[in-house]
């Protein structure tokens, strides 16, 4: 039985969308190796359940959070975001892609509020990562993943 | 013109006020159906409803059931603007009452361009 999940390329196209209304800065996402064990990162997750089971990841480095704080909620260069307000930026980047990625999947289905963690987030055992963009942004890493439900 | 953005991330409230600041509209905010509710039955009536679908407390589509279901309400505009995508749920949206329907991402032209569509920028846009 094989996975349903979206591909690169439509992953790829949907984040850059994203990346482009929403941050709107002008420097690219780019390809990247994945990140090192011990780069922290914060983490939001979104889960779908329906037709179609998994869940999206997205993961930041610290750098990269607080720039995509500062251009969504429209502090300034020189202003330090606050905990709160990271958590609420990089909550909505999930919880567009997860919602993307439902679209492409057969549905119907539901698209779960966004958890965000400041650290690792522990993967349900029965999730396996089907899609992965390893990027890097104004030099930070920057991480997407789909999870899928293992079949039976 | 005034705008009531009703989305539980602040993040995406942000981005949206700016659209339509930049306009010269006013704005109040919401962070969930409930609370907008509660604006509207505080006396509170915008000219246009920008509505996310998945939110706490109250969704999107049933903060739209409630304000249809009120006549004294019926010439607020309810647009959507969510990631919810699915072709089924922008019909049952749309059946419920909202008149347009954005999904997440959108650029500032997109919802300028939707605003241009249901009547709403006859008036002059600040330089």
């Amino acid at each position: 039985m094989s996975i349903l999940a979206p591909t690169p390329v439509d992953l790829e196209a949907l984040v850059t969308d994203m990346w482009a209304s929403f941050v709107g800065a002008p420097e690219l996402l780019l390809p990247a190796a994945p990140p090192a064990e011990d780069v922290p990162l914060w983490s939001a997750t979104v889960t779908v359940t329906g037709e179609w089971r998994g869940m999206v990841t997205v993961d930041l480095a610290e750098p990269a959070v607080l720039a995509v704080t500062r251009g969504m909620l429209g502090f300034g260069d020189d202003e330090d975001p606050d905990a709160a307000s990271c958590a609420d930026a990089v909550g909505e980047l999930v919880n567009v892609v997860g919602g993307n990625v439902k679209s492409l999947m057969p549905g119907p289905s539901t698209l779960s509020l966004p958890v965000v963690s400041h650290g690792p987030v522990e993967l349900p055992s029965e999730m396996t990562e089907a899609t992965a963009l390893h990027l890097t942004w104004q030099g930070a890493p920057v991480r997407v993943r789909v999870l899928t439900a293992t079949p039976a | 013109m005034q705008a009531l953005i009703i989305d539980d991330s602040r993040a995406m409230r942000s981005i949206l006020r700016r659209i339509v600041t930049d306009l010269g509209w006013s704005t109040a905010e919401a962070g969930n159906g409930q609370e907008a509710l509660d604006l509207l039955e505080g006396g509170h009536t915008p000219d246009l409803c920008l509505i996310d679908w998945n939110m706490p407390v109250m969704d999107g589509y049933t903060f739209v059931q409630r304000v249809r279901a009120e006549p004294r309400w019926r010439d607020v505009t309810l647009m959507m603007v969510t990631t919810e995508s699915e072709h089924g749920q922008i019909v049952r949206a749309l059946a419920a009452g909202a008149h347009e329907y954005v999904i997440k991402p959108f650029t500032g032209e997109a919802i300028i361009e939707k605003l241009g569509l249901l009547g709403l920028l006859d008036q002059e846009v600040p330089a």
